[in-house]
C-alpha cells in the first residue's frame, strides 16, 4: 500500500499550477465564479464528529488554518458508523486516477467492498500520467463514468465548470443546508472542502483528503544526517542562511550535493504569492513583483555556486527520491504529502538512520513574520454523472458516506486495510497490510471517491507521525489564505495559455538551474504581458472576478 | 490476408484525420467538434505570430538534419562491416548486441547517460576524484545536437541495419567470386558489386528519412527538454505538448501538427522528385 503517494503527487502538481487550479470554464459558459450569497445557499451544514479522541490535536492557527490530528496508535475497538449496507444493488462504473502499479479488476478486495457496500461498484484506475489527456477523451464523448475524480489542478484542462450541469450531477438538491445529515459522515466534512466543489453558486463535488493544513509543500531535510553534524533546522532563518548551509554540506567530491530542486517549496520566503495578489485595491501578478526577481536571484546563485544535485539540473527528478534516500542530496522540496510512512519504509531500508524534517518557514531577509498562502481545502474532488436517477445518486451519496467514515471506525479500517486475515492482519496493534494487501488495497481507489477530513497517522511509524504533528503545530500560525482562495474561477479557454504562462515558466526553470540570467526572465515576462495574454488576463481577472466578486478571503 | 493491415490503417491512421478540423475551428471538448466555434486560419496565425514556434521548427530542422547527415550512413556502414564477419556465431553476436538498445525507452537510454556523462555521473566523478575539470555533456546547450544524435546512434543504429543486411543478402554471390577471380580487392568488390546492389534501398530509406526530418523524436527531447533549456531542446512535437495539449489550446496544437505534416509531406515529394530526377527508384517506380 502507498496511502500517501497520491497527496505528495496532488500537492506537489497543485503548487506547480496554482492558477490552473483555481479557474475553469469554457467561452461558451456563463465565466466567473460564485456569488457569495448563491454559494451559502448552496453549501451544506457542517456537523463535527470525532469518535476517536486523537493523540495529537489539532491546534488552530491564523485565518482559519489548523493542523491535521495526529493518531499515534490504531483504535483496537473500531466501531461501525453506517448502519447495514448503504447500497441496494445497484451496478456503477468509477475512475480515479492513480499513480502506481494498477490493482488486478474483480480482486478479493474490490469484492468485499461490493459485498460490504452492497453495490457493484466496478472500479477502473486510469493512470495518473495520463489523466489529463485520458479525461477529455471521454468528455468529448460525453461518456464519463457514473463517478469520476477530477483533481482540482486540472479544472482548467477538463473544464469542470462547463461540464457542471452539462455532464456532471447537480448535488444541491442532496445535500444543501441541512439535508446533508442524512448523511453524517459527509456531514462531518468542513464546509470550506464542499466549496472546491461549487460551481455556478450549485455543488456538484464531493471532496476527498479534505484539511485545513493544504500548503504548496515544504522544504525537507536529512534530519539524521544534519544533527550528527550538529546542524539543527532552528539555525536556518534566513535565505542567507540557507546558502551558507549549502556551502557547508556541497562535497562534491564525495558526490553529495546540499539541494534538489526547491524553487516551487522556497519561494513564498521572499513574501511571493502562488500567483495573485493585491496591492491597494489593483491586483498584482506574482511576475510583477521584484520580491519574485529577488527569489530567483537567490536561486540562481546557488545553483551556479555548485550546490545543486547534477541530476536535478539536468531535468531528472524520477529519482530525486533515491537521491534524498542515500543522503547525495540533503535538502529538497516536496509536497507534504511525502511525510508518511511509506517514505519512511523507503528511507530506513536505505539507511537504517533516515529522519526526514523541515525547515520552519522563514521570511528571506530574516526579520519579517514568514507568511504561506494556503491552497484551496482539497485537491481532490469525485463528481457524479447526470445521466444517474435521483434515485442512483441517493445510493451513491449513501456510498459516498460509507467511504467518508471516520479514522478508526470499522468501514475507515476496510476503505484502507481490506478485510483481517486477508488483506491485513494487526501486528502489536498495527495493521499490517499482507501479500494480497499490499497488491489489492490501493489509497488511490475508494478514498478518491469520498474519504474523511485528513489525519497524521502512520501505524508503526509514530516518529514519523509525532515530527510532522509538531512540525504542523510550529508552523500553522504562518499561513494566510491568499486572495481568491477556494474560488472557483471560470475562465474563457482562450486565456488557459496565458494563465499557464508557460513560456515564462521555461524561463523561470532555465533561471533557478543556473543557466540563465535572472534579466532574460524579465524579458519573458514583458513578452508574455503583451503578446502573451498576461495583460489581457489581469483585465479579465480585475473586471469578472475581483470587481465582482471581491478576494474571497 | 491483408484486410487486418488494412483495417488498422484506416482505424488508426486515415479516421483520426477527421480530428484535423479541430485545427480550424476553437475546440472545446465538451462542447465537441460539431459545437465548438470555426476559427477559419486564426490559430496558425496566432502559430505563425509565435516567436516560440519559430524557434521550434529551427530546433527541429537543425537537429533533423544533423541526425540525417551524422546517422544516416551509419547503419549501412554496420552492415557492410557485419557482412564481412565470415564466422556466423560471431556475426549474430555481434548482431544482437547492437540490436539490443532498440529496444530500451527512451526514459532508460536517458538515465544510461546521465548514469554516465551526467554531472555526477561516472565520468565526472572519476574526473573529480583525480582534481580534474569536470566536463558537463548533458547541460550543454552547445553540444546538445551531438548528444542527441550520439544516443539515436546507439539506440537506433543496430536495428537500422536490418533493411541494409536484407539488401545484401539478395546480391548475387556469383558476381564477389567472379570478381575475386578477375583479381579484384575487398575494397573493389565493395565499391563495384556491393553498393550497387544496395543503392535502390538506400535511395528509399534516405527519401523516407527525409520525410520524417521533422520527426525528430518527441519523449528524447521531453526528456531532456529541462536539461538544456527550451531554447535549446523545443522541437516540434514539444512545443505542441506544452502549448497545445497541456494548456488545453487544442486547435493550436492540431494547427502546430497539421503543419508540420504538410511540411513532411512536401520533403518527402521533394526527395522522391529528385531521386526520380537522377535516375533512381524512390518511394515507387515511375
Amino acid at each position: 500500500m502507498r496511502p500517501e503517494l497520491n497527496r505528495r503527487s496532488f500537492v506537489a502538481l497543485a503548487a506547480a499550477t496554482p492558477l490552473l487550479a483555481a479557474c475553469g470554464g469554457a467561452a461558451r459558459q456563463k465565466a466567473g465564479t460564485n456569488s457569495r450569497a448563491g454559494l451559502q445557499a448552496a453549501l451544506p451544514s457542517h456537523v463535527p464528529s470525532s469518535p476517536v479522541k486523537p493523540d495529537i490535536p489539532s491546534v488552530a492557527g491564523g485565518a482559519g488554518a489548523a493542523t491535521d490530528p495526529a493518531f499515534l496508535s490504531y483504535p483496537s475497538n473500531q466501531a461501525a458508523t453506517v448502519q447495514g449496507t448503504p447500497g441496494r444493488g445497484g451496478s456503477y462504473t468509477a475512475v480515479t486516477p492513480l499513480w502506481g502499479t494498477v490493482p488486478p479488476a474483480g480482486n478479493s478486495f474490490y469484492e468485499a467492498m461490493n459485498k460490504a457496500l452492497g453495490v457493484t461498484l466496478t472500479m477502473k484506475p486510469a493512470d495518473g500520467n495520463n489523466y489529463n489527456t485520458i479525461v477529455p477523451t471521454m468528455t468529448a464523448a460525453r461518456r464519463l463514468p457514473d463517478w469520476i475524480q477530477l483533481p482540482t489542478w486540472w479544472n482548467a484542462i477538463f473544464d469542470v465548470g462547463g461540464l457542471a450541469g452539462t455532464q456532471l450531477a447537480d448535488l444541491t438538491p442532496y445535500l444543501a443546508a441541512d439535508k446533508i445529515k442524512k448523511y453524517p459522515n459527509l456531514a462531518a466534512i468542513p464546509t470550506g472542502a464542499w466549496q472546491t466543489g461549487a460551481w455556478g453558486d450549485k455543488l456538484y463535488g464531493i471532496p476527498s483528503f479534505s484539511s485545513s493544513f493544504v500548503i504548496a509543500g515544504a522544504v525537507f531535510h536529512r534530519r539524521d544526517i544534519l544533527e550528527a553534524r550538529g546542524i539543527t533546522a532552528g539555525q536556518v532563518r534566513s535565505a542567507d542562511d540557507l546558502m551558507n548551509l549549502g556551502k557547508e554540506l556541497t562535497d562534491a567530491k564525495r558526490g553529495v550535493w546540499a539541494f534538489d530542486d526547491v524553487w516551487t517549496y522556497l519561494f513564498p520566503a521572499w513574501d511571493v504569492p502562488l500567483t495573485w495578489d493585491v496591492r491597494d485595491g489593483r491586483l498584482i501578478h506574482k511576475y510583477e513583483m521584484p520580491q519574485f526577481f529577488e527569489a530567483l536571484d537567490w536561486h540562481h546563485r546557488m545553483a551556479r555556486a555548485g550546490y545543486l544535485h547534477p541530476d536535478a539540473v539536468a531535468g531528472q527528478n524520477a529519482n530525486a527520491d533515491t537521491r534524498f534516500y542515500s543522503g547525495k542530496v540533503l535538502i529538497s522540496g516536496g509536497g507534504t504529502g511525502a511525510w508518511n510512512l511509506t517514505d519512511h519504509q523507503s528511507g530506513t531500508a536505505a539507511d537504517k538512520d533516515y529522519r526526514r524534517g523541515a525547515f520552519d518557514f522563514f521570511a528571506a531577509d530574516g526579520t519579517s513574520a514568514p507568511r504561506v498562502a494556503m491552497g484551496p481545502s482539497t485537491n481532490v474532488i469525485s463528481y457524479l454523472s447526470d445521466r444517474l436517477k435521483p434515485d442512483q445518486i441517493e445510493e451513491l451519496l449513501a456510498v459516498a458516506d460509507y467511504l467518508a467514515a471516520p479514522f478508526g471506525s470499522a468501514e475507515y479500517t476496510m476503505v484502507n486495510f481490506g478485510v483481517e486475515g486477508v488483506h491485513f492482519t494487526m501486528k502489536d496493534g498495527v495493521p499490517t497490510a499482507t501479500e494480497d494487501g499490499k497488491k489489492f488495497v490501493q489509497a488511490m481507489t475508494f478514498p478518491f471517491l469520498a474519504s474523511p477530513p485528513a489525519v497524521i497517522s502512520n501505524p508503526g511509524a509514530g516518529v514519523v507521525t509525532r515530527d510532522y504533528a509538531a512540525w504542523q503545530a510550529a508552523n500553522v500560525k504562518s499561513l494566510y489564505k491568499p486572495v481568491f482562495w477556494n474560488m472557483n474561477i471560470s475562465m474563457p479557454r482562450s486565456l488557459s495559455g496565458a494563465s499557464a504562462a508557460q513560456a515564462v515558466e521555461d524561463a523561470v526553470k532555465d533561471c533557478y538551474h543556473g543557466r540563465t540570467k535572472v534579466s532574460e526572465v524579465q524579458a519573458a515576462v514583458s513578452t508574455w504581458k503583451t503578446s502573451g495574454g498576461g495583460d489581457r488576463l489581469k483585465q479579465w481577472m480585475t473586471g469578472n472576478v475581483l470587481d465582482k466578486y471581491g478576494t474571497g478571503q | 490476408m491483408v484486410v487486418p493491415a488494412i483495417v488498422l490503417l484506416l482505424v488508426f491512421n486515415y479516421a483520426p484525420l477527421f480530428g484535423l478540423l479541430t485545427a480550424f475551428q476553437y475546440y472545446d471538448p465538451p462542447a465537441g467538434v460539431w459545437n465548438s466555434d470555426w476559427a477559419g486560419f486564426d490559430q496558425f496565425r496566432l502559430l505563425f505570430a509565435d516567436p516560440l514556434f519559430w524557434g521550434a521548427l529551427r530546433n527541429t530542422l537543425y537537429l533533423g538534419l544533423v541526425q540525417l547527415v551524422l546517422f544516416f550512413p551509419i547503419p549501412i556502414a554496420l552492415a557492410l562491416l557485419l557482412n564481412s564477419v565470415l564466422s556466423v556465431r560471431v556475426r549474430n553476436f555481434i548482431q544482437s548486441v547492437v540490436y539490443l538498445p532498440h529496444f530500451f525507452s527512451w526514459v532508460l537510454v536517458i538515465t544510461i547517460f546521465q548514469q554516465m556523462l551526467g554531472g555526477a555521473g561516472a565520468l565526472n566523478q572519476f574526473l573529480r576524484s583525480h582534481d580534474l575539470q569536470t566536463w558537463d555533456i548533458t547541460t550543454n546547450p552547445g553540444t546538445f545536437v551531438l548528444l542527441v544524435t550520439s544516443q539515436v546512434v546507439w539506440k537506433e543504429a543496430g536495428w537500422g541495419i536490418v533493411v541494409f543486411l536484407a539488401a545484401l543478402s539478395a546480391v548475387n554471390p556469383g558476381l564477389y567470386e567472379a570478381a575475386a577471380v578477375d583479381g579484384a580487392g575487398p575494397f573493389r568488390r565493395m565499391w563495384h558489386i556491393t553498393l550497387p546492389g544496395l543503392r535502390t534501398v538506400i535511395v528509399l530509406m534516405l527519401v523516407l528519412r527525409l520525410g520524417g526530418t521533422l520527426s525528430v523524436g518527441f519523449e528524447q527531447f521531453l526528456i531532456q527538454r529541462d536539461a538544456v533549456g527550451h531554447e535549446t531542446a523545443e522541437v516540434l512535437d514539444t512545443y505542441a505538448f506544452y502549448y497545445g495539449i497541456t494548456t488545453g489550446d487544442y486547435s493550436l496544437g492540431a494547427a502546430a501538427g497539421l503543419f508540420k505534416s504538410v511540411i513532411s509531406l512536401l520533403l518527402i515529394w521533394g526527395a522522391n522528385k529528385l531521386a526520380h530526377f537522377f535516375g533512381e527508384d524512390g518511394l515507387y517506380r515511375r
